[in-house]
């Protein structure tokens, strides 16, 4: 399945989780949205640290 | 643009923010007259006052042109920030913990426990929390059918969370109830040390300076108890943990366990029993969280939000720059004012109303940036147990008298939330 390829990306400050699967529609990205695909000037909704701050976590 | 001087002195006024109204006007005024402008009260430095979410968020996010260290990163009157610089030979803070370090420190010194009070960390403590907030709704429901909600819940529940995460035993908790309330209640005359309301003054700051000492006595035992016997919790992670192959400087250690012990209960147990109240006060918001058991994360983000038990943080520009259109200085103070940020009326829809179904509800009751509060995970799963667990017992809940918060413009929420109830 597609799904299995989904990946999670987590903030390093604060523990917001990005998980390209389900997206952020409050921060305009669509469900599937792929973290490359995400704007490198995009900020961590919770807390402002920039997105080369995050890392790919396994839950 | 300086600001009104009775505005001036209630945004600093501990009686103003136990009462919340005047708080409430006065930054309504500000945030349309003078949202970013300067406070000259009596007694203390001039500081600019920001009022409004986006610039509060645009002021964390820069973190090395705002630092937290340079000055008090809490409000504070000229003649104790004298005091603290004396005692402190030159520094304007009597901890260095976090909330007082700029980079590289900063970083270095959140690292070490950011992994621990992450979500998928925390998640294992979830049970034992439960059983936690199991015991205390059974001892409400042993009251009958009148209790203190703040007094004889609220403050408990999250207290007994914080000290076994820390691991200090049962027995001791009553002392760092105490010590915690007097820090933040040292505007307070039922919680100060001195009993006096000396916040501000030479007394108010050697008992705040006593506190701390007490404090610091009280961990240095459990530091070298987790060298000897590290166990799985946060003491042992500052007690053995290493910045730069160093073990950490002994008075920040001792700073991480104050801001740990201190900030990790009065600020959730605050919302909590402000969060009763705001139920209390709205019925048909209670029926719907009865009605809908999803809305239980909804009510806690707005308890979060009404109660934005933080009032303000203070930070200090470190070059000359411009905020919101005007000039600001290098070495100029700056208030985040929380609650200001919580209430406005260009970020939230009908601020005023209590909502537990409000979305989007971003709010900055946790700051933002770099210094975002390291416990937010924990403070909302602590807050989910109880109201998972306590929602489904209750049938009734009013108020029975009048509830009273602590007199602080620092860290502020109810010490007395009377309720008259049923629960099965
Ligand atoms: C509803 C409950 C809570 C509220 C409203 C709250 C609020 C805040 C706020 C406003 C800040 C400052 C953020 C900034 O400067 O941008 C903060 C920082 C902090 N909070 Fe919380 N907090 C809560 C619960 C907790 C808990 C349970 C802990 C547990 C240990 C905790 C530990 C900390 C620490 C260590 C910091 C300093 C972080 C830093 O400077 O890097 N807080 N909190």
């Amino acid at each position: 399945m597609a799904d299995t390829d989904f990946k999670t990306w987590q903030c390093r400050t604060c523990g917001y989780l990005y998980d390209e699967a389900e997206g952020d529609p409050t921060e305009g990205l669509a469900p599937g949205t792929r973290w490359a695909d995400i704007p490198d000037d995009w900020v961590c909704p919770l807390c402002g640290t920039p997105k080369s701050d995050f890392d790919m976590v396994e839950l | 643009m300086r600001i009104a001087q009775d505005i001036a002195e209630t945004i600093i006024d501990p009686k103003a923010y136990a009462v919340g109204t005047p708080i409430d006007d006065a930054f309504r005024v500000l945030r349309k007259e003078a949202p970013f402008a300067i406070a000259e009260p009596t007694g203390v430095d001039p500081f600019w006052v920001v009022t409004k979410f986006d610039d509060i968020q645009l002021i964390e996010r820069q973190n090395d042109l705002f630092h937290n260290g340079d000055r008090s990163a809490v409000l504070t009157t000229i003649e104790a920030d004298k005091m603290v610089r004396e005692m402190m030979g030159g520094s304007p803070h009597l901890v260095r913990s976090l909330v007082q370090m700029d980079n590289p420190d900063h970083m270095a010194y959140r690292r070490l426990t950011q992994a621990w009070f992450l979500p998928q960390n925390i998640k294992k403590l979830e049970p034992r929390i439960r059983e936690i907030a199991r015991s205390f709704l059974d001892r409400m429901a042993a009251f009958g059918t009148e209790c203190d909600f703040a007094r004889d819940v609220a403050f408990l529940y999250p207290l007994h969370v914080i000290m076994e995460i820390l691991g200090v035993p049962e027995s001791d908790e009553p002392k760092m109830l105490k010590l915690t309330q007097e820090l933040f209640g040292a505007a307070d005359p039922e919680l100060s040390r001195s009993g006096d309301a000396a916040q501000g003054t030479e007394a108010g700051v050697n008992s705040i300076a006593e506190t701390v000492g007490e404090f610091i006595e009280y961990f240095n035992a459990i530091t070298e108890d987790r060298r000897a016997n590290p166990r799985d919790d946060v003491s042992s992670v500052i007690a053995n943990g290493q910045i730069n192959g160093e073990p950490l400087d002994h008075f920040a250690a001792m700073s991480y366990y104050i801001i740990a012990a201190t900030a990790g209960h009065d600020t959730t147990s605050n919302t909590t029993a402000e969060g009763l109240w705001a139920l209390c006060n709205h019925q048909d918001e209670l029926a719907k969280l009865k009605a809908d058991p999803s809305l239980i994360n909804g009510h806690i983000e707005e308890s979060i939000r009404w109660t934005t038990a933080v009032k303000h943080f203070m930070r200090t520009a470190t070059e000359d720059t411009e905020v919101a259109g005007q000039k600001v200085a290098k070495g100029d103070w700056l208030m985040l004012c929380y609650q200001s940020g919580n209430r406005d009326e260009d970020h939230f829809d009908d601020p005023f109303a209590y909502k537990v179904d409000r979305t989007p509800n971003k709010h900055v009751a946790f700051g933002y940036g770099a210094h975002v509060c390291l416990g937010q995970h924990l403070a909302r799963m602590e807050m989910r147990i109880l109201w998972e667990e306590l929602l489904p017992r209750l049938e009734s809940v009013e108020l029975n008298g009048t509830p009273k918060r602590m007199e602080s413009s620092f860290v502020c929420g109810p010490k007395s939330v009377p309720i008259r109830f049923k629960m099965n």
